[in-house]
């Protein structure tokens, strides 16, 4: 699944739409602050793009709302202020901690045979690979199942995608216009 | 897409079918998951990211028969992902009964009538999962003769059947049929039902990711996808802060007039929008000219910085456009760098 062309026009539209935002404050002469508003725009554009259905969209979006509420209630034009009072606290992880902890517990009782052994490190293995998963898709903290991890996560993928085109497009024709 | 043992260092190491959760044990897909795929479970959001409508893949289900599907199986080989009527044969492939979660009322009752057709895709689903996909094809011409063999099985699993049949004009189920030697209550039917759909997903994101194809295993799979989307984060990091060291003027103002320029060919109307924007007048008309010649050619769709950069987009947009699309923007792009370099 590729990006297509409407997904990253709308996404540009979007773009250029936070960026204007930016523009009376042009003088912000640092480079560091340009990059953040330039990021931030960015982010909350492609987060918009899917209107609250996916949960790393909306996990974004809070996000940068933390570093940037106005630009995020600038762009979403008040559709959907309510995202921003919506924040789920991760008491999931407290959880998962008490059950570590029994089960390393139990697991101290069973005697394994061999292919068991194997079979159960490969679990962990993957298991281990699900969290470092979480930690990197936004919002993936709060994906317990499994089925929507992935899911989350093959749209994210898409969408990153489509953010880095765009950008890269940009880029590249900002400089080619520099150095002629 | 090629269902081999791709997983096969898990499914094959000897170990008996247990109930372990998530995605630690994978076997072969089976069927309904593909339905779950297409139908629109969250919203639209994965339909949209698939480009199928669901209601296609319905009549696709009922319009194929079987030998025709086994037909079109021999095509479905090893091709690419991002091509409809192929995903279209794989829902065809993989019927199902019915679905969760659905929205569509008439889909669970045209599902019902066609519950005959679907059990010889039903029946032919175990040989499927746990052999290649080429062996399968072959074997289930064998299987349609040997079905009497499989009558055990379906004694013991038509008093279930039966009863989802008849659930299914009531509740949308998921339907999946008990292999020889596995449990048939409840809750094991969820987990491998659950487990199924995460086959499903995980093999979408290996097509997605580049290179995930040859891998086997699911934990150097996810380390694949998990190095992608870092990969990619820090690529957007990078180019914001290319394009914040780029002088702010331009990259401010090229947006706006990238924005109107959006919108004026969106109206299909060419008026002076550009007029009105802070930037010098001769990049205006070089960019007005440049649309210009851009509008003539097909689909206003198209989106207008196509011959912008010709070596990027020919590599990332190979696949959207056509041949006949390549040649205008090699002509387009030898127009563009020459008409900004007046102005700059």
């Amino acid at each position: 699944m590729q990006p297509t062309s409407s997904m990253k026009e709308e996404f540009l539209k979007k773009w250029q739409m936070g960026l204007q935002i930016y523009r009376p404050l042009i003088d912000n002469t640092s480079v560091s602050e340009r990059r953040k508003a330039i990021k931030l725009s960015a982010d909350v554009a492609m987060a918009s793009l899917r209107r609250g259905t996916t949960c790393w969209s909306r996990a974004l979006i809070q996000k940068t709302a933390t570093e940037d509420n106005f630009l995020v209630r600038q762009m979403l034009s008040g559709i959907k202020a309510e995202t921003l009072m919506n924040k789920k606290l991760p008491k999931v992880m407290c959880h998962r901690k008490i059950v570590r902890r029994s089960k390393k517990i139990l697991m101290r009782r069973k005697s394994k045979s061999v292919s068991e052994e194997i079979a159960a490190k490969a679990r962990k293995l993957v298991k281990r690979k699900t969290q470092g998963l979480r930690n990197v898709v936004p919002g993936g903290e709060f994906m317990n199942n499994d089925v929507l991890l992935i899911q989350e996560t093959l749209d994210y993928i898409v969408s990153l995608q489509t953010q880095v085109n765009v950008m890269r497009s940009i880029v590249d024709a900002a400089e080619a216009g520099i150095e002629r | 897409m090629d269902l081999s043992g791709r997983f096969g260092a898990r499914s094959g190491n000897g170990v008996p079918f247990r109930e372990v959760t998530g995605l630690e044990s994978l076997h072969l897909g089976g069927g309904d998951e593909f339905r779950q795929m297409v139908l629109p479970e969250n919203g639209g959001g994965f339909t949209a990211l698939l480009e199928l409508p669901p209601t296609r893949a319905v009549e696709l289900l009922h319009s194929s028969s079987s030998s025709s599907s086994q037909a079109t199986l021999h095509s479905v080989g090893t091709l690419t992902f991002p091509s409809n009527p192929i995903l279209m044969e794989r829902a065809a492939r993989f019927s199902v009964i019915a679905t969760e979660q659905n929205p569509n009322g008439n889909i669970s009752g045209e599902t019902t009538t066609s519950s005959v057709p679907s059990n010889e895709h039903i029946k032919t689903e175990p040989a499927e999962t746990e052999t290649s996909d080429q062996a399968a094809v072959e074997k289930q011409n064998n299987r349609c003769g040997k079905r009497k063999d499989f009558d055990k099985k379906v004694k013991s699993s038509t008093k279930k059947k039966s009863k989802s049949s008849e659930e299914n004009e009531k509740l949308p189920y998921v339907h999946v049929r008990a292999r020889r030697g596995q449990a048939t209550d409840s809750h094991s039917l969820a987990e491998r039902a659950r487990r199924e759909k995460i086959n499903a997903r995980m093999k979408l994101l290996q097509e997605l990711v580049p290179g995930c194809d040859k891998i086997q295993g699911t934990a150097l799979v996810l380390d694949e996808i998990i190095n992608h989307v870092q990969s990619l984060q820090r690529q957007v990091e990078m180019l914001s802060m290319r394009l914040a060291s780029v002088n702010p003027r331009i990259d401010f103002n090229l947006d706006t007039i990238l924005a109107s320029e959006n919108g004026s060919l969106m109206d299909g109307s060419f008026n002076g929008t550009t007029m009105q924007l802070a930037w010098p007048h001769q990049v205006m008309e070089t960019e007005q000219s440049y649309h210009h010649r851009q509008l003539q050619q097909p689909p206003p769709q198209q989106w207008p910085f196509d011959g912008l950069n010709q070596p990027v987009w020919g590599r990332e947009e190979n696949q959207d456009h056509g041949n006949d699309h390549n040649s205008l923007m090699v002509g387009s792009a030898s127009l563009h760098p020459n008409q900004v370099k007046m102005e700059l």
